[in-house]
């Protein structure tokens, strides 16, 4: 059954009839009309064809010149802010056509031109949308999807990192749905550490306020939260481009004391990362007055603590050499009046 | 679903009920959701046990969350108990098409002139390749089709499950480039030579021939060479002319009731080029699927047969073991002459000889009766680069070595019955190794050892209860930039001891 009645439509057309049902379908009350179902149908096909006619099918491969045309209406006619602005009233399979449209045009490359990145850095309200959209379940995948390919472009990454939204990650990380709160997480992840420069600058200029933040996730009542946010935490400070946000985070005597508390975890998963965020503080040639007396006021414990900690990972060199490492620092730790 | 409430996010609004599968980290049980009324299936998977990434579960749960097809298994919603993740998912209340082969087997006379007929091989398989067809179009491959992940609703709906080996082909990448996979995962008697070759990488037609393989399992109640190890599956599918319905045949035209169509359906499915294979789309227009009735169909012939299905122990005939390797032009050659071989290790060998890249090695079992520390894998690194590995070699054979409390684990309870063999038959132990390819993706290489055969090293490890799951470093397999990481597996690989009572269930 060909989908389009024989004939082919132009991307125009495409365009055209895009565009009208889908602000029927945003403007309609009763979304369970004939006429807003039919409205829904409509961008539903159309949708798919128009992601055939950029990805091919198994008869056709795309045809530059159309997905060129295809490409031009949808900036013409502001198509993406359209098409994330009503996400939520598109079907299932539409959403996820809206997904694969927005990457595949994402990624549409002139020598070092992206267009669709020119397009959307004039268009801001359309990444605070998607960020947002981790608020409502039925969209939060496919716009973390969308924002993921997003954050292959730098530009885009400065532009979420200067909203006052970027704050939400650290409430989307948390919620009660494990699928959408893991996806928020691994956007959070891309974020930060994607483009390290610039994510090196946020961290240093932000320090206080993603620092406050973060400190939440490190203590959250949720399993999943407080493994992967000390995981990445561990990756943050151990990334030589963030030196500087490392070298404030262990002269805190709280990041410490919070660290050290980590170690007892029940969970070995959340022993072990902490171990890792651990060993810097004890690393550091140059550690500060109050970190100095911690280590030093448990001295003893954290020398026996240590010797039997993880004990069972005979096979991993890195970590034992790391562990005996620090032991032996510890253990030679001079009490603060013989220092200068 | 409007006029019902969510799916809740609250351990407490869940009930319960029979363990209706499990695995070496996870567990699924029929369970009760309170305030929607309604039964469902719920996987428990410990995350600080298991050593998949949290990244690599997302990878799981966002493909069926993006699966919204009658024939697939619908997923509700998922959340942390703790350490604990519960997946909810719809219940197949009927079992397993596996699950019910076995039941008929054991209640039917004639089983050896054929397990089920054609209307309902028809009708079961039209709903699989609706199923298959939904996927290949979302560019995603199943890669695990068979019998044991075709479940059945109560109401005779047809549902396929089990995402733990699917994958994407593209993961939100484009769908024309990074058409082709090259990782080695599925059950040896229903993978496509082209995925045991992996010479070339495979696409959706790996699926198909699947799927022609369970035309066969439907059919005669076992897939072809389902009587040998899967080291003999391998050389046999690589080697011989596709099998057919008459491959298993112990007596001549003990299946001579099976039509023409049937059997050519079959044959157009199991051609060992792929590109000859017919797409699911096309396979819907199939004459043999013309044959094929409804829901209420397979109600009445599956459902209605007596006896509530309820997942039974899977056993296999045990073979022999051996190894394979390929010769210098190119020929498979099986020689069993190395009896004392141990299965994991062979099959690994298989791979490694199929795939010439280098690979992480795993050579041989030690006698952990030599050593102090627990059991050990010995890694050698004769006859791969070795230039590279500058550890020294006894470093190699540690093994971490951790037991799974049986207070958080219900499989643990549910295993001891099937473990144990009354009936005196040799038991059969379902393993599975871990590991990453090269690509960094995860792989479970699923194979079965024979208690009390040929390798006496693997014995020693079984016979100590307390030891289901082992991880050991590999010497090689690390990328240049990355860390040697047990939890991950980088550098590392676990093998399982997975007591599996059924291959059936709301496994996913």
């Amino acid at each position: 059954m060909p989908l389009f009645g024989g004939k082919h439509k132009t991307p125009q057309e495409l365009v055209r009839t895009l565009r009208e049902s889908l602000i029927y379908l945003s403007q309609c009350r009763d979304r369970d009309d004939k006429k807003a179902q039919k409205a829904s149908e409509e961008v539903s096909k159309t949708l798919n064809t128009m992601k055939n006619m950029l990805y091919g099918t198994a008869d056709q491969d795309p045809q530059t010149e159309i997905t060129a045309q295809l490409a031009q209406e949808m900036y013409n006619h502001d198509m993406i802010l359209l098409l994330v602005t009503h996400l939520d009233r598109i079907d299932f399979e539409g959403k996820k056509d809206v997904a694969q449209i927005f990457n595949n045009l994402l990624r549409r490359q002139f020598g070092t031109r992206f267009p669709t990145v020119d397009h959307i850095s004039t268009k801001k309200q359309i990444l605070v949308i998607l960020v947002r959209g981790y608020e409502y379940p039925e969209i939060a995948m496919i716009c973390g999807m969308m924002l993921r390919e997003c954050c292959r472009h730098e530009e885009l990454v400065r532009m979420i990192l200067e909203f006052d939204e970027f704050y939400n990650f650290f409430a989307y990380v948390e919620v009660s749905t494990f699928d959408i709160a893991s996806d928020a997480f691994s956007t959070f992840k891309e974020l930060l550490t994607r483009h390290k420069i610039l994510c090196a600058e946020f961290l240093e200029q932000n320090y206080d306020k993603v620092f406050t933040h973060y400190q939440k996730l490190l203590n959250s009542d949720n399993y999943v939260t407080r493994r992967q946010a000390l995981k990445l935490l561990g990756e943050l400070l151990l990334d030589r481009h963030n030196f500087t946000t490392m070298t404030r985070y262990i002269s805190s005597a709280d990041n410490l004391k919070l660290m050290m508390n980590l170690l007892k975890d029940k969970s070995r998963n959340i022993q072990f990362e902490a171990f890792h965020v651990f060993k810097v503080f004890v690393a550091n040639p140059n550690k500060p007055r109050p970190i100095l007396e911690i280590l030093l006021r448990n001295q003893e414990k954290l020398v026996h603590f240590l010797s039997k900690f993880h004990n069972d990972r005979s096979e991993d060199e890195q970590f034992n050499d790391e562990k005996a490492y620090l032991i032996k620092q510890i253990k030679e730790l001079k009490p603060l009046d013989e220092q200068h | 679903m409007a006029e019902k409430s969510h799916w809740s996010n609250k351990k407490d609004d869940y009930e319960l009920l029979d363990v209706i599968g499990s695995g070496a980290t996870a567990v699924v049980q029929e369970a009760y959701c309170k305030p929607r009324n309604e039964k469902c299936a719920i996987k428990r998977i410990n995350l600080d046990k298991c050593n998949t990434t949290v990244e690599d579960i997302l990878k799981e749960i966002q493909l069926m969350s993006q699966c919204h097809h009658e024939n697939v298994v619908t997923y509700y919603t998922s959340f942390t108990v703790k350490e604990e993740l519960w997946v909810v998912m719809q219940l197949c209340a009927g079992g397993s098409l596996l699950d019910i082969i076995k039941h008929r087997i054991r209640t039917m006379e004639n089983w050896k002139n054929g397990v089920l007929d054609e209307v309902t091989i028809a009708t079961i398989l039209k709903e699989v390749l609706k199923a298959l067809d939904y996927f290949h179009n979302n560019g995603q491959i199943h890669r695990d089709i068979k019998a044991g992940n075709i479940l059945l609703g109560a109401d005779g709906s047809i549902r396929i499950a089990d995402f733990g080996v699917s994958a994407w082909l593209a993961t939100g990448k484009d769908l024309v480039r990074d058409q082709v996979r090259h990782t080695f995962v599925g059950t040896p008697c229903w993978m496509a030579p082209e995925v045991m070759e992996q010479v070339t990488g495979y696409d959706f037609k790996a699926d198909i021939w699947s799927f022609g393989i369970t035309a066969i399992e439907l059919a005669t109640g076992a897939a072809p060479y389902h009587n040998f190890p899967a080291m003999k599956v391998l050389m046999l599918t690589l080697q011989n002319d596709p099998p057919t319905l008459d491959t298993g045949a112990e007596e001549k035209d003990q299946y001579k009731h099976y039509s023409k169509v049937f059997r050519k359906m079959i044959t157009e499915c199991l051609r060992k080029e792929p590109e000859k294979r017919p797409t699911a789309k096309q396979l819907l227009k199939h004459e043999f699927f013309k044959k094929s009735k409804d829901k209420q169909y397979l109600m009445k012939t599956l459902l209605s047969s007596g006896a509530p299905v309820k997942p039974q122990k899977v056993k296999r005939v045990p073979g022999s073991s051996g190894r394979l390797t390929k010769r210098e032009d190119g020929e498979w050659q099986w020689s069993d002459e190395e009896y004392e071989e141990e299965e994991a290790s062979a099959k690994y060998r298989v791979m490694e000889s199929l795939k010439e890249e280098e690979k992480p090695k795993l050579d041989q079992l030690t006698d952990p009766s030599q050593e102090h520390h627990p059991p050990c894998f010995y890694f050698s690194s004769e006859g791969s680069d070795s230039e590279t590995d500058t550890r020294p070699q006894t470093q190699h054979g540690n093994v971490t070595t951790k037991s799974e409390p049986a207070n958080t684990d219900p499989a643990a309870t549910s295993s001891q019955g099937g473990s144990q063999s009354s009936s005196g038959e040799p038991v059969v132990k379902h393993l599975v190794l871990r590991l990453r390819n090269d690509k960094s993706e995860l792989n479970d290489i699923k194979f079965e050892f024979t208690e009390g055969q040929v390798a006496a090293n693997l014995q020693k490890i079984l016979d100590s209860n307390e030891h289901k799951c082992l991880v050991f470093g590999l010497n090689s397999g690390l990328g240049h930039n990355e860390v040697a990481d047990d939890k991950n597996l980088r550098g590392f690989a676990q093998l399982s001891i997975v007591d599996i009572t059924s291959d059936g269930g709301n496994k996913s």
